[in-house]
């Protein structure tokens, strides 16, 4: 099962290894979350993000503060430990950690052209745009007036290029080949971070392949939620689930024709790990949905620290930072708005 | 006789005038109320779009996806001189010519489920009382309201799709909330109005009292 990775994996990622669980030891705990959710204003937050590693990031901003700083601000920290990650990596570990930003690439290129669609000015999206998902000719994406333009003239040259062959059409742009593009992109992603995974073997192998099936099944999940009532087709929400995952097939048929949240839930209980999931919501009721799968989601990732010598662990860092990025955005909501009895609607705790 | 006659008429305009006081304060209560209702539902609103915004992630939902191109208003605000001033029409279509009209929108709301309790329950009873004081009932079949109501699902799903075309259940709840709160705005228009026009009528009777 596993490639005795104990005798080779610290030639060339042990140090990397020791970095990450590092940086997984500066995570916010209990405690600190405790002293975030008590705070009155924003001002606070930042007091009490100043004894933590998000310190000096936040230390020079003025004052009123805004919650979308506070985010920019502790996304950029991650940024940071990111490149610092990827300035020291050889291959294969190299591409691992490219291909853990893919995803914010994808959502970067929807959001540029999106914007250009309505009229929006380039440089306005460029900085609402996520920096891990950044490349050279993101710019030019404004430029394109269908996909196939959108293929031929900027992404031909990014690591997206592979994901475009099910998509290029020459239909103009709208809302919904722009929603179709994106899913049927991270799709494509998705399934070719399974292969590359899975082509890497041993132990980081079988924990990616857990962890990616387990974002392949909420995917479909969400898909499938999100498009009821609307104009989407059973056989197109079909298409855009990816072809693996523990749904796969047959969960992916029950759920392409589902029409309302509870026959949604009963496709889901016939599978173990989702039944307790959706056990914690009450029928017809999906708004704490997203909460349960976060959850279960920091449950798998802690665990995967609990093994050594495999790649699963960057990957794994790189997601809870983002679990706690939105764990402080909305505490930052919910004290903005002055709805600190709402605060634990959406807070996960990663220890 | 003169003297019991000219009683009679006092005693009615003394009646009279309370009634006036009574329409004010009325007035007064129907508006406080609406005030309340229409900051609870700003309040839902607002928190129901950073959890939109926690659950689909801050690239999609943001005011750099808002369509700055020229577009038909779905909801517009007729202005009457009679009582009531504002009338709202919802959703109108741009491919459909025919638009809600009042008592069209207040099927539609029935249709819903109402979300909290308070001030929002305390409004409907105060509609459900207008509606039996003024003898209107909700007209069309069965087929028009839902007609109506598909309709106007339609026109959600059109007016949404700038933030994509699978949005998150939350957003659409965040849609609800808003779209209450502005059926409360001109409800708050159209009480202010008669609150004014009440406050009109007691001062008039102060000033030439009979």
């Amino acid at each position: 099962m596993y490639g005795f990775e104990a005798l080779t994996f610290n030639i060339h990622g042990g140090y990397l290894e020791a970095i990450v669980r590092g940086y997984r030891s500066g995570l916010l705990t209990a405690a600190d979350y405790n002293n975030l959710c008590q705070c009155e204003t924003l001002d606070d937050i930042k007091m009490h993000l100043s004894a933590t590693e998000y310190g000096p990031y936040l230390q020079n901003e003025p004052s009123p503060l805004h919650t979308t700083t506070i985010v920019e601000k502790c996304t950029l920290k991650l940024v940071d430990e990111y490149k610092h990650m990827l300035a020291q990596a050889t291959e294969p570990l190299s591409t691992f950690l490219e291909y853990i930003t893919y995803g914010h690439m994808i959502d970067n290129v929807v959001l540029i052209v999106t914007g250009t669609l309505h009229e929006r000015d380039v440089q306005e999206l460029l900085e609402k745009c996520h920096p891990l998902g950044m490349f050279d000719s993101i710019a030019t994406l404004a430029v394109a007036q269908n996909m196939r333009e959108l293929y031929r003239l900027v992404l031909v040259d990014t690591p997206l290029a592979p994901y475009f062959s099910e998509c290029i059409t020459s239909e103009d742009l709208d809302d919904m080949n722009i929603e179709i593009m994106r899913n049927t992109l991270y799709k494509a992603y998705l399934e070719d971070f399974y292969r590359f995974c899975q082509k890497l073997g041993g132990a980081t192998a079988e924990i990616m392949s857990d962890l990616l099936a387990f974002e392949a099944d909420r995917r479909a999940v969400n898909i499938t939620i999100n498009s009821i009532g609307t104009e989407l087709t059973r056989d197109d929400r079909r298409k855009l689930y990816s072809n693996f995952g523990l749904l796969y097939p047959y969960g992916h048929e029950e759920l392409a024709v589902c029409e309302d949240i509870d026959q949604v839930r009963a496709a889901m209980e016939k599978y173990p790990p989702y039944q307790s999931i959706f056990s914690k919501l009450s029928y017809g009721e999906s708004q704490m949905l997203d909460k349960a799968f976060y959850e279960e989601e920091v449950k798998r990732l802690c665990l995967a620290f609990e093994q050594q010598f495999h790649y699963g662990v960057f990957f794994a860092y790189m997601r809870l930072r983002e679990q706690e990025i939105r764990n402080l955005m909305w505490i930052s909501e919910c004290v903005a708005q002055n709805q600190k009895s709402r605060v634990h609607d959406s807070v996960v705790f990663i220890f | 006789m003169q003297s019991s006659e000219n009683g009679v008429e006092s005693r009615n305009e003394v009646a009279e005038g309370e009634q006036h006081i009574l329409n004010f304060l009325d007035s007064v209560d129907s508006y406080l109320i609406l005030m309340d209702s229409l900051s609870s539902a700003l309040r839902q609103g607002w928190l129901e779009l950073a959890s939109a915004r926690h659950s689909m992630g801050a690239s999609r939902v943001n005011c750099a996806l808002f369509d700055l191109k020229s577009h038909h208003a779905s909801t517009t605000v007729q202005v009457n001189n009679d009582l009531p001033h504002f009338k709202l029409c919802k959703w109108a279509s741009s491919d459909d010519p025919e638009k809600y009209s009042e008592e069209g929108k207040f099927e539609e709301d029935e249709l819903f489920q109402n979300k909290s309790d308070g001030p929002r329950h305390r409004h409907q009873e105060l509609q459900e009382k207008r509606t039996e004081e003024g003898g209107a009932s909700p007209v069309g079949t069965d087929n028009q309201i839902q007609k109506l109501f598909l309709q106007a699902q339609k026109e959600r799903f059109k007016t949404l799709s700038m933030f994509g075309t699978l949005v998150s259940p939350k957003l659409r709840a965040t849609q609800l909330s808003f779209e209450t709160a502005l059926e409360m705005l001109v409800e708050i228009s159209n009480t202010r109005a008669s609150l004014l026009h009440a406050y009109d009528q007691v001062q008039k009777d102060r000033t030439n009292p009979k």
